[in-house]
């Protein structure tokens, strides 16, 4: 009698259990309702409003920790180089005591602002201390040509992309903050970027 | 009979459990959302001001660097604690980076004799964001326990001198986020931060 009776009321209670159930669809329009379909459609519009700060054309993209230059456009690498950045080390001043130079290559979101072909190395202060050398009175002593490559390219406060003698020390932290790449890879990035080129550095 | 009857109570069973099913997901989905729309609002302001900031995702267990929007670079986080979420829930900016014993460039001497290096960052530290905030950073405790112990140990003591400091009656200091990051990970992080960096985390919703 029991096992006659058994199935017919799991029927029941399935059915009854069925019908207190709302259908997928119902469940969809009353309890998300309008309130996530907004919050969806704000988060579409936000994500659309953030894709269009990224830039449209090529943007470079320096990580100092690992030494690498990469030339992007959207998610695409154009191209990889090994770099070198800053060597995070500190020189004395001795013009004024106290104060020192940070050789750091600097984080943050610049912009190309110069392109120049076949520069010279106007020296600083620190590269005559930094030898030992008095700091010459005549700025033409300060000039060398030749150590910066084919091509430099200026994004903020004395900083550059330029080429190397030194091509063994890429991929170190040697500079005093520029970035150094070999003569192949800066020609590309010299023909990818133009001024207003993005230059991302983390 | 025996087929039958099988197949009835597994159908019951299962209609059971759908009916059972609560709406969480669904309120956890809206959650989620609103969460996720409070961060692109302010990354969308980060993002038109050209400068790099950090998105501490706890809901996806990821450090992003970010600039423009787009990702630069991602750091995985290991695991994460925090009793104050709701306090997270801000923009943040960074006080200063954590402190790293530079080398220094002796005259005369060899200037790639001592070269600073991703290895000789901090593995274990504190960062400290207006307004108040404090993101310690520690390997797990299976990598580094001695420098788990040790973050734990600066915690408590912080804890117990800002009591001091303060009303004996108030809470225990800014809220706190503490991040477990691989050697590595940790590392990375404070080699990239920048004074003043804009910092947002996104919470996930609560499960």
């Amino acid at each position: 009698m029991l096992s006659r009776l058994l199935p017919v009321l799991f029927s029941f209670l399935w059915l009854v259990a069925c019908g207190l159930r709302p259908s997928s669809e119902e469940v969809k329009t009353a309890e998300r309702g309008p309130n996530l379909d907004s919050l969806r459609a704000r988060h579409a519009a936000l994500k659309g409003q953030l894709e269009q700060q990224a830039p449209a054309g090529p943007y470079i993209l320096v990580d100092t920790a690992r030494n690498r230059l990469y030339v992007k456009r959207r998610d695409r690498v154009l191209l990889t180089a090994v770099a070198s950045t800053g060597s995070g080390t500190t020189l004395e001043n001795p013009g004024r005591p106290g104060t020192q130079w940070v050789f750091d290559t600097p984080r943050g979101d610049f912009a190309i602002n110069s392109r120049l072909t076949n520069p010279v190395w106007v020296k600083p202060d620190w590269a005559f201390i930094e030898v030992g050398q008095a700091v010459p009175k005549n700025p033409g002593d300060r000039i060398e040509p030749g150590m910066l490559g084919e091509y430099a390219l200026g994004f903020g406060k004395g900083y550059f992309i330029h080429g190397t003698l030194y091509n063994r020390f890429l991929g170190k932290n040697v500079t005093h903050g520029c970035i150094r790449l070999n003569d192949e890879d800066l020609r590309i990035v010299h023909k990818l970027s133009n001024i207003g080129t993005p230059v991302m550095i983390f | 009979m025996r087929p039958p009857l099988l197949l009835i109570r597994v159908l019951s069973l299962t209609s059971v459990l759908l009916v059972a099913s609560p709406a969480a997901p669904l309120e956890s989905d809206a959650e989620s959302l609103r969460e996720a729309n409070r961060v692109l609002e302010e990354e969308v302001k980060l993002a038109a001001r050209r400068q790099l900031y950090l998105l501490v995702d706890l809901s996806e267990n990821v450090v992003r660097i970010k600039g423009r929007g787009m990702e630069l670079h991602r750091l995985p986080i290991s695991a994460w604690s925090s009793a104050e979420r709701e306090a997270l829930r801000r923009l943040f900016r960074l006080q200063a980076r954590p402190a790293i014993s530079r080398p220094r460039t002796v005259p005369e001497g060899d200037p790639l004799a001592d070269l600073i290096d991703l290895r000789d960052m901090p593995m274990e530290y504190d960062l400290r964001f207006d307004p108040p905030l404090i993101i310690a950073v520690a390997p797990p405790a299976r990598e580094r326990p001695l420098l788990l112990a040790k973050s734990l140990a600066r915690e408590w003591w912080s804890r117990v001198v800002w009591r001091f400091r303060r009303d004996p009656a108030a809470s225990g200091g800014p809220p706190r986020l503490r991040l477990y990051l691989s050697q590595e990970a940790a590392q990375s992080l404070a080699w990239s931060l920048a004074d003043g960096m804009p910092l947002l985390i996104r919470t996930p919703s609560p499960s």
